[in-house]
């Protein structure tokens, strides 16, 4: 039988005296701390790129089916070793040998509802698309590219190095979709600084929101080649932010 | 020693907190799920809004009783409360009315679930021989739709209305849930398996499909936007993604 006269014998406390307040102001300030370092923690790895953010820049206006829209260019490059260097600067910081990266960076500004002007230049080697379907340019002004000049409005699915795919999300603009293949660059020699392809592309931006980018060829390692490079932030993969 | 009123005692006050939190969760349960819940644009929607109505209220009493308790238990026997708690009885043993009572409620219970939950199952899964055929793929991190006959493949599901719908879902790579909560469907899509599952859109509208598995670093962007449109629009959908006015007439048509 439990005894429930026992509990009478413990010392009362009093709500107001010090011990307790101490220590809810101990319990609280230790939470808001805690909270405070999560939070700094979580917002600089969550969406820290390696080399700052590539702000388009503005080239005046253009005409897109009628309308006039601001005009503005960007550009990137895409790398067969992350750990190496262009004249001096590092493609990914601490960039894992033998993995490719997009650089010199993975965030992009560029303004809403703009027409966006985009030249690539592709370095690194490729192979066959787990989905031949991100082997056609899908979502830029005319549903075409140009390679090394040359328009087109698709590639062959078993040589393509990398895709620049953006999808838009709930609460951005929920059917913005961009996909482009980057034809890969032929031969044995492939480097950071070696032989590429140019490949430019036109799109005209969504609604004001961050919009995720990443590539569709699987050019990382393990299950379906989608990890390693592919599997690790800011590799293969980033955010545009449209403003 | 004269006995208390029973709204008097801690169990006759606990009636009364679990008679309130019960009629709180049933009012909750019946006009919640329609408030929180997106709009449904297909039967099996519907039908998922109302299991999600009748489990709620179903479990309203149950969850109510353990509040009920736990509520008054905090309140009243807390350190420093006027009230004393009662010490612990004697175990319940031998009593038949309330076995058998607590048997049959528990059970019945039990068994409602379950059958109303493998009625549902079967009625998603249950093949149809009208039903347009989509292929459902998913991989990191998207999801591509593919209408079989036509050789169309789109990022974006559109359905005709009245229609029903055999999704087949498979992945290119690791396993995703193929997940529409408008359209009332969820259903792994693994690599090497093709699994099947069926929807009738009953109503026009947008919807949002997702998956359900975390699957990688971009999971939570790997969304795909829907659309139920007319049999008509549906067509003429199909020919402005490439398919032949034939393929896309005959893709779209219902067979009476």
């Amino acid at each position: 039988m439990v005894d429930v006269t026992a509990r009478t014998d413990e010392p009362e406390l009093d709500p107001g005296s010090p011990p307790k307040l101490v220590g809810f102001i101990i319990t609280a300030v230790v939470a808001v701390a805690v909270a405070v370092v999560l939070a700094v923690l979580f917002w600089l790895q969550g969406y820290s790129s390696p080399s700052g953010t590539e702000v388009a820049r503005s080239v005046g206006t253009a005409t897109v089916n009628g309308v006039t829209l601001p005009h503005v260019t960007l550009s990137f490059q895409t790398y067969p070793d992350a750990s190496g260097s262009v004249n001096g600067v590092a493609i990914h910081p601490g960039g894992n040998p033998s993995w490719p990266a997009y650089g010199m960076t993975n965030e992009f500004q560029v303004p809403a509802h703009a027409l966006v002007t985009v030249t690539v230049k592709q370095y690194d080697s490729g192979g066959t698309l787990n989905n031949p379907w991100f082997a056609t340019v899908r979502g830029t002004v005319g549903g075409v590219a140009t390679v090394n000049g040359k328009s087109v409005q698709s590639i062959d699915p078993n040589d393509v190095a990398h895709t620049f795919t953006v999808r838009g999300t709930p609460g951005t603009d929920p059917g913005f979709f961009l996909n482009v293949p980057l034809l890969a660059v032929g031969g044995n020699n492939q480097s950071d600084n070696g032989p590429y392809n140019t490949i430019v592309f036109s799109f005209v931006s969504g609604s004001k929101g961050i919009y995720a980018w990443n590539c569709e060829y699987p050019c990382g390692t393990m299950v379906a080649g989608f990890g390693g490079t592919m599997g690790a932030y800011g590799y293969m993969s980033g955010f545009i932010h449209v403003v | 020693m004269e006995a208390k009123p029973f709204f008097s005692r801690p169990g006759g006050k606990i009636f009364v907190i679990w008679l309130l939190m019960t009629i709180i969760g049933v009012v909750i349960g019946l006009y919640a799920p329609k408030h929180l819940m997106p709009q449904m644009v297909s039967i099996e929607g519907h039908r998922a809004v109302l299991t999600v109505v009748v489990f709620t209220v179903l479990a309203a009493p149950v969850a109510a009783l353990v509040w009920a308790v736990g509520t008054y238990s905090l309140l009243a026997w807390r350190r420093g409360a006027p009230e004393t708690p009662p010490e612990d009885g004697p175990p319940i043993r031998g009593n038949g009315p309330l076995t058998i009572v607590w048997l049959i409620v528990t059970s019945f219970l039990c068994i409602v679930l379950l059958v109303w939950g493998l009625a549902e199952l079967s009625a998603d899964t249950a093949p149809h021989s009208n039903a347009l055929q989509v292929d459902v793929t998913g991989q990191q991190w998207l999801w591509t739709f593919g209408y079989p006959g036509t050789g169309v493949q789109s990022r974006t599901l559109v359905l005709p209305v009245n229609r029903p719908v055999q999704f087949n879902v498979t992945s290119e790579d690791v396993t995703h849930g193929f997940w529409s909560l408008s359209l009332g469907v969820q259903i792994d899509a693994n690599p090497d398996v093709v699994t099947t599952l069926l929807a009738t859109p009953n109503k026009l509208g947008s919807f949002v499909v997702r998956c359900s598995q975390i699957c990688g670093i971009y999971h939570a962007f790997m969304y795909a936007p829907g659309k139920v449109v007319t049999t008509t629009q549906f067509a003429q959908w199909l020919q402005s993604q490439g398919a032949s006015a034939a393929k896309a007439d005959l893709a779209a048509r219902v067979t009476p």
